[in-house]
């Protein structure tokens, strides 16, 4: 063996332990090292991300809970609908998502372009449409069907749980229920709100599925069911608030109001909003739909607009595409503050001047702070001469000497003038701040607005608190004049309104009721006491009289505040008409206010415009609470009793029964067995009136023609309509000398069977504010 | 091929008797009564295993049986999902499995001397399979195997086993002249360059690498001279200098595939290309230290695509965790190990060179396999011997094996 060979076998020795270490120490070493930084430190961080793309994450939605009223009426209520679902992903050709995108296009009424793009996309979950019904569904489950036959995709197309929110009484208390988004949010109200308490948590459905999207056979699915939203029960009567809105609809369109209508009834003992109505709402299950009249406003915006709102100058003169442009702008900007207007709750968002409602309060501080009595005597000269200012009354002649009590019932601004000056700027202000006038009333509805003083720290000069004492020329909101109303009305106690009463689990247990705390003693008990029965004299015979009600005692008081702007551009400066008041008089169980912001029909005064719809209101809502009624004899004479079922019975049964009810009858045809009869049973005929008894069929169709009986006082009305043969039930005020008829339900000319009532309301003329 | 005898083998006599003077005093002594004699090998089912190295074969079973059981539970989601058939993968890797075994038992009992006089013609062999496979049209435009359907060989995978053949031989034959410049170094780079240019154009750029580092390590253990390696290196580093210098490198480092960023959303196309070096750093990082439990992966549904070739070790960290992983390597190292104590137990400068190639070649496989499936090299196809799915891999593996196990047994007959 050759040196030479065993070097060269020594060196391959050698070299291959070298090699060894360097394949193992470092090689695997190397590979060892980043193994475990993988696995035991970026581990973690690794492992996360794998079970992020292996989960697949599905949100169960929950069911957003009911709003009720007070007597468990449901007022929103979500209902099962659905969610269609792609699993893009899935698609093998463009064939298939070409069907599929065409049928889901018909089926959905959607851009046939959007869906295809929708079944381009890498992913495997992207939503076509929300809150489809159940006619959609059922045609999207035959698609899913064919589409598995024809292409054995099974796991392209797929249906959700999904919910939609209904509102059974669409525009009833829209402003207090408020509404909600596309995903189910709440967007204003109690839905907004109580939001948190309604939403439910929503559930999750997390699985292990492959790449594919199919569920991995691993135990590695969790459940979290979704919790269902809390029920909400209302203060809100429905059956108040629908007598509310069904009024005041109307005298929005009998007295042409311009800036809509606010009614606010409460609970004088515990802040319980009974009914809260802002008029012309909106339907909340359309909420993004604006009204037929806003819509044509903004159709016929044209040039003159767009120089009056600034959207062109004067002098300006733009091209056709800009101006095409400016005026899309404008529509869109008047369309989207035409839905802001009509989303607003007008009785906690906008502040007015409370005009002589006011004086209720004012004289509330001079008698809580004595700086008055009985004897002390207030001159109406028609005006008042404050330096160099004259401020004058409603009623320019003057009402000469008068008390306190007579001041009121007058409304005499002058003698409130000296009211408000006995009690002075500082307790003025201290006054203002305990009846809640300085702060928000804290009522559970988004978008309350604070009031608007003279200052911010109550001082004032004496022209201020001159006008201050008859509620001009600061602001609050309708919701702090209803509760300071509620303080005189329940002995002195400021309260907590609020509109919602209770919330309610998911199995209908009690899980929070609202407390109903009164917030402090504004007045003492004795002269809320004698405000009341002030302010009962005043709605008897006092300017506030068109605001009582036949056989309950109401306290009330009329307000009739300038604005100090013209908003319709009539150059006629704009009015509030308002009335403010409660009942009964002796034990104040509810508190309204009724208020209109820019009449345009002629009267724009309180007494004539707010109070009989105040007057009419309370007539039905009163009767509902159960409050037994307590005729004077002059007004008994004027109410309406039930008419009985005489259908069946032989003419002779029938006609002394009519006549036992204290009505009349006229019998019309030769049968010998009353086939029908006006009116119909169960309807409200005044004592007096007449019922028509038919015999036979041909009779029936007698017609007759409904006479104008407006302008007339009530003996009037009543001889009109018996000549022919017609019954009347009166409305408003009745028991006053001096009062007219205003309005007639149904309308002059109309043809009605004999027999018919007709509701006409009367006004006590003469008195203006 | 029984018979052997040194007549025949004439030629190569003297280098195969001059192994013995490094092994051991023993050896040769009885290295040295043999001399001259014919050694007579008859074959009978009962001497199959007489003279094998029982340690080194027992690696290979106990690989074998992790490496198809992994592979099993790595592949069986996507045997379902895509072909229907849970088993698919496994009935086939068993099969070849067997047949592996039998002709690694087969090429234990040929001599391996045959492949010296045969290694020029295998190396032309493997520059023949280089050039058709080039010719044969491709869909991919990746041009590696050659074959029918299922049943095919990748090219490079001959080129491997054909330059280790080549250099072995080349090394014991000139052992020398191995110091010079001539012989050396030019033949080594002149095959390697040769064929590193074919697979350039296949392309298989991770067979380069390993070609490069076989040919690096049988030039090294050959006995070169160090300086020409390091000249070598300061070439390499020159040239990556160089690269980087101009930003050619990044520039080749961002079209790669996006290697090294797999984590990272740079682009659609990236995060396109790097998905399945993605999921297998999530799979690996999902192991933790003692794995989610055989079977359990996660990954494998659908995630990490092909699980069952190159990626199947990241599939092994996810069910077996790093201790697992681990294990795995130690056998691996153990395998490795014994390889090349066998190889420097051969009788002949050709059988120790041959061995340690080929041993090598495993380790170096598994390195760049696992750097591969953790993001620290680009994702080309460097496949986990005894583990990854192919039936033309695993039998050439064990092919190789056999020979591993022919130079035992020889050395193993000899020194009785």
């Amino acid at each position: 063996m050759s040196s030479k060979q065993k070097g060269a076998n020594q060196r391959l020795r050698q070299r291959t332990v070298w090699l060894l270490i360097i394949l193992l120490a470092f090689g695997f070493g190397a590979v060892i090292s980043r193994l475990a930084y993988l696995q035991l430190i970026a581990g973690e961080d690794l492992q996360q991300k794998a079970v992020q793309q292996q989960l697949s994450d599905t949100t169960i939605s929950a069911k957003r809970g009911t709003i009720y009223d007070r007597n468990g009426k449901i007022l929103a209520q979500s209902a099962s609908v659905w969610q269609v679902v792609l699993s893009p992903a899935n698609f093998k050709t463009d064939e298939q998502r070409e069907f599929v995108a065409t049928r889901l296009s018909e089926i959905l009424k959607l851009d046939k372009e959007d869906v295809l793009e929708k079944t381009k996309q890498d992913s495997y979950y992207t939503v076509v449409k929300r809150k489809i019904e159940s006619e959609e569904q059922k045609q999207i489950l035959e698609l899913m069907n064919e589409v598995e036959d024809k292409y054995e995709l099974s796991s392209v197309i797929a249906l959700l749980d999904d919910y939609k929110r209904y509102y059974p009484y669409s525009e009833l208390a829209a402003s207090v229920i408020g509404f909600t988004g596309s995903d189910d949010q709440g967007l204003s109200g109690v839905e907004y709100q109580y939001d948190e308490y309604l939403t439910g948590t929503p559930g999750r459905l997390v699985t292990a599925t492959n790449a594919n999207g199919t569920i991995m056979p691993f135990d590695y699915s969790q459940n979290v069911d979704a919790v269902d939203g809390n029920s909400v029960v209302l203060t809100i009567d429905e059956t108040i608030q629908s007598i509310i809105e069904k009024h005041m609809k109307q005298a929005i369109e009998d007295y042409s109001v311009y800036n809509r209508g606010v009614c606010v009834a409460m609970d004088v003992k515990n802040g319980e909003i009974l009914g809260m109505a802002t008029i012309g709402g909106y339907d909340p299950n359309d909420p993004f739909t604006i009204s037929r009249e806003e819509k044509k406003k903004i159709d016929e915006i044209d040039d003159e607009y767009l120089v009056k709102n600034g959207y062109i100058k004067e002098n300006e003169n733009p091209t056709p595409k800009e101006k095409e442009e400016i005026l899309a702008t404008a529509k869109s900007e008047a369309e989207s503050a035409a839905l802001t207007k009509m989303w607003r709750n007008k009785a906690i968002s906008d502040t007015y001047y409370p005009g002589s409602v006011f004086k209720m309060i004012t004289l509330s501080m001079a008698l809580e702070e004595a700086t008055i009595n009985h004897d002390t005597r207030f001159v109406c000269s028609g005006a008042f001469q404050l330096y160099d200012k004259s401020i004058g009354c409603h009623y320019s002649a003057g009402h000469g000497s008068q008390t306190y009590e007579q001041a009121l019932c007058n409304s005499c601004n002058p003698a409130f003038i000296e009211i408000g000056q006995s009690v002075g700027e500082e307790k003025f202000w201290q006054y203002y701040q305990s009846f809640g006038f300085s702060e928000k009333t804290g009522i559970d509805l988004p978008g309350e607005s604070d009031d608007l003083f003279f200052t911010e720290d109550g001082s004032m000069g004496p022209v201020d608190l001159a006008v201050a004492s008859f509620g001009q020329n600061f602001s609050i909101t309708p919701i702090q004049m209803v509760t300071a109303a509620s303080a005189i009305a329940n002995g002195g106690h400021l309260v907590q309104p609020h509109v919602v009463k209770q919330i309610l689990g998911i199995d209908g247990s009690v899980v929070q009721n609202i407390s109903t705390d009164t917030k402090r003693q504004v007045i003492s008990t004795a002269v809320a006491k004698e405000m009341c029965s002030i302010l009962e004299h005043n709605a008897i015979d006092g300017t506030g009289k068109n605001g009582y009600v036949a056989g309950y005692r109401i306290a009330g008081k009329t307000g009739t505040s300038e604005k100090l702007n013209d908003s319709n551009g009539d150059g006629v400066q704009d009015y509030i008409a308002s009335y403010c008041g409660f009942a009964p008089a002796d034990d104040p169980q509810i508190a309204m206010l009724v208020f209109f912001d820019t009449p345009l029909s002629g009267n724009y005064y309180g007494s004539a415009v707010a109070a009989p719809v105040f007057a009419n209101i309370m007539s039905e809502v009163l009767p509902y609470l159960e409050l037994d009624a307590q005729y004077t004899e002059a007004e008994a004479v004027n109410v309406d009793t039930t008419a009985g079922t005489y259908t069946g019975l032989s003419v002779t049964e029938a006609s002394s029964l009519v006549n036992e009810g204290g009505f009349n009858v006229t019998v019309k045809g030769e049968g010998t067995t009353v086939v029908a009869q006006v009116p119909s049973a169960g309807s409200k005929i005044p004592k007096g009136g007449t019922v028509v008894l038919y015999t036979d069929e041909t009779s029936v169709t007698e017609k007759v023609t409904v006479p104008n009986l407006i302008g007339f006082g009530v003996s009037d009305v009543n001889y009109i309509a018996s000549q022919y043969g017609l019954n009347v039930s009166l409305a408003g005020m009745v028991s006053s000398s001096d009062c007219t008829s205003i309005s007639q339900d149904i309308a002059e000319g109309t043809t009605v069977s004999p027999g018919s009532v007709i509701t006409v309301t009367f006004s006590s003329s003469g008195v203006n504010d | 091929m029984s018979q052997y005898t040194v007549d025949r083998n004439r030629r190569y006599t003297s280098d195969r008797h001059s192994s013995t003077g490094a092994s051991s005093h023993k050896s040769r002594s009885s290295s040295a009564q043999h001399k001259g004699t014919p050694r007579k090998k008859k074959f009978s089912i009962l001497s199959i295993g007489k003279g094998l190295d029982v340690p080194f074969c027992m690696l290979i079973v106990l690989l074998l049986a992790i490496g198809i059981t992994m592979m099993f539970s790595a592949s069986y989601p996507v045997a379902f999902y895509e072909i229907g058939d849970s088993y698919y993968y496994l009935k086939r890797q068993l099969l070849f499995a067997v047949v592996g075994i039998a002709i690694m038992l087969a090429v234990s009992y040929f001599d391996y001397h045959h492949f010296h006089r045969f290694s020029a013609l295998i190396l032309g062999v493997s520059y023949f399979a280089l050039i058709v496979v080039l010719l044969i049209p491709s869909e991919t435009g990746v041009k590696r195997w050659i074959g029918i359907g299922d049943y095919g060989i990748q090219a490079s995978e001959i080129s491997k086993f054909a330059i280790i053949l080549f250099l072995a031989h080349w090394g014991s034959r000139y052992y020398d002249k191995m110091h010079t410049l001539k012989y050396g170094v030019l033949p080594g780079a002149g095959v390697f360059v040769s064929t590193a240019i074919l697979l350039l154009l296949e392309p298989h750029y991770s067979c380069i690498v390993i070609v490069a580092l076989l040919t690096v390590i049988m030039l090294f253990v050959s006995g070169i001279r160090l300086r020409y390696l390091a000249i070598a290196g300061v070439i390499l580093a020159g040239a990556i200098l160089m690269l980087w210098a101009t930003g050619l490198l990044t520039y080749a480092m961002d079209r790669m595939d996006g290697w090294g960023k797999a984590l990272e959303y740079i682009d659609e196309t990236q995060w396109q290309q790097t998905w399945q070096t993605r999921n297998s750093l999530y799979a690996i990082g999902s192991g933790g230290l003692f794995g989610l439990g055989l079977g359990q992966s996660r990954q494998k549904y659908l995630y990490l695509p092909e699980p069952q070739n190159d990626f199947v070790f990241a599939i092994v960290c996810e069910e077996l965790g790093l201790i697992g992983a681990v294990a795995v390597l130690l056998v691996f190292a153990l395998l490795v190990w014994r390889g090349v104590v066998i190889s420097l137990r051969a009788k002949d400068r050709f059988g120790k060179l041959l061995g340690i190639g080929l041993i090598s070649q495993i380790g170096l496989q598994v390195i760049l396999n696992i750097l591969v499936i953790t993001d620290w090299l680009p994702n080309t196809g460097i496949s986990l011997p005894f583990f990854s799915y192919g039936g033309s891999s695993l039998l050439m593996l064990l092919f190789q094996m056999g020979i591993i196990l022919s130079i035992s047994r020889s050395a193993n007959i000899e020194k009785i």
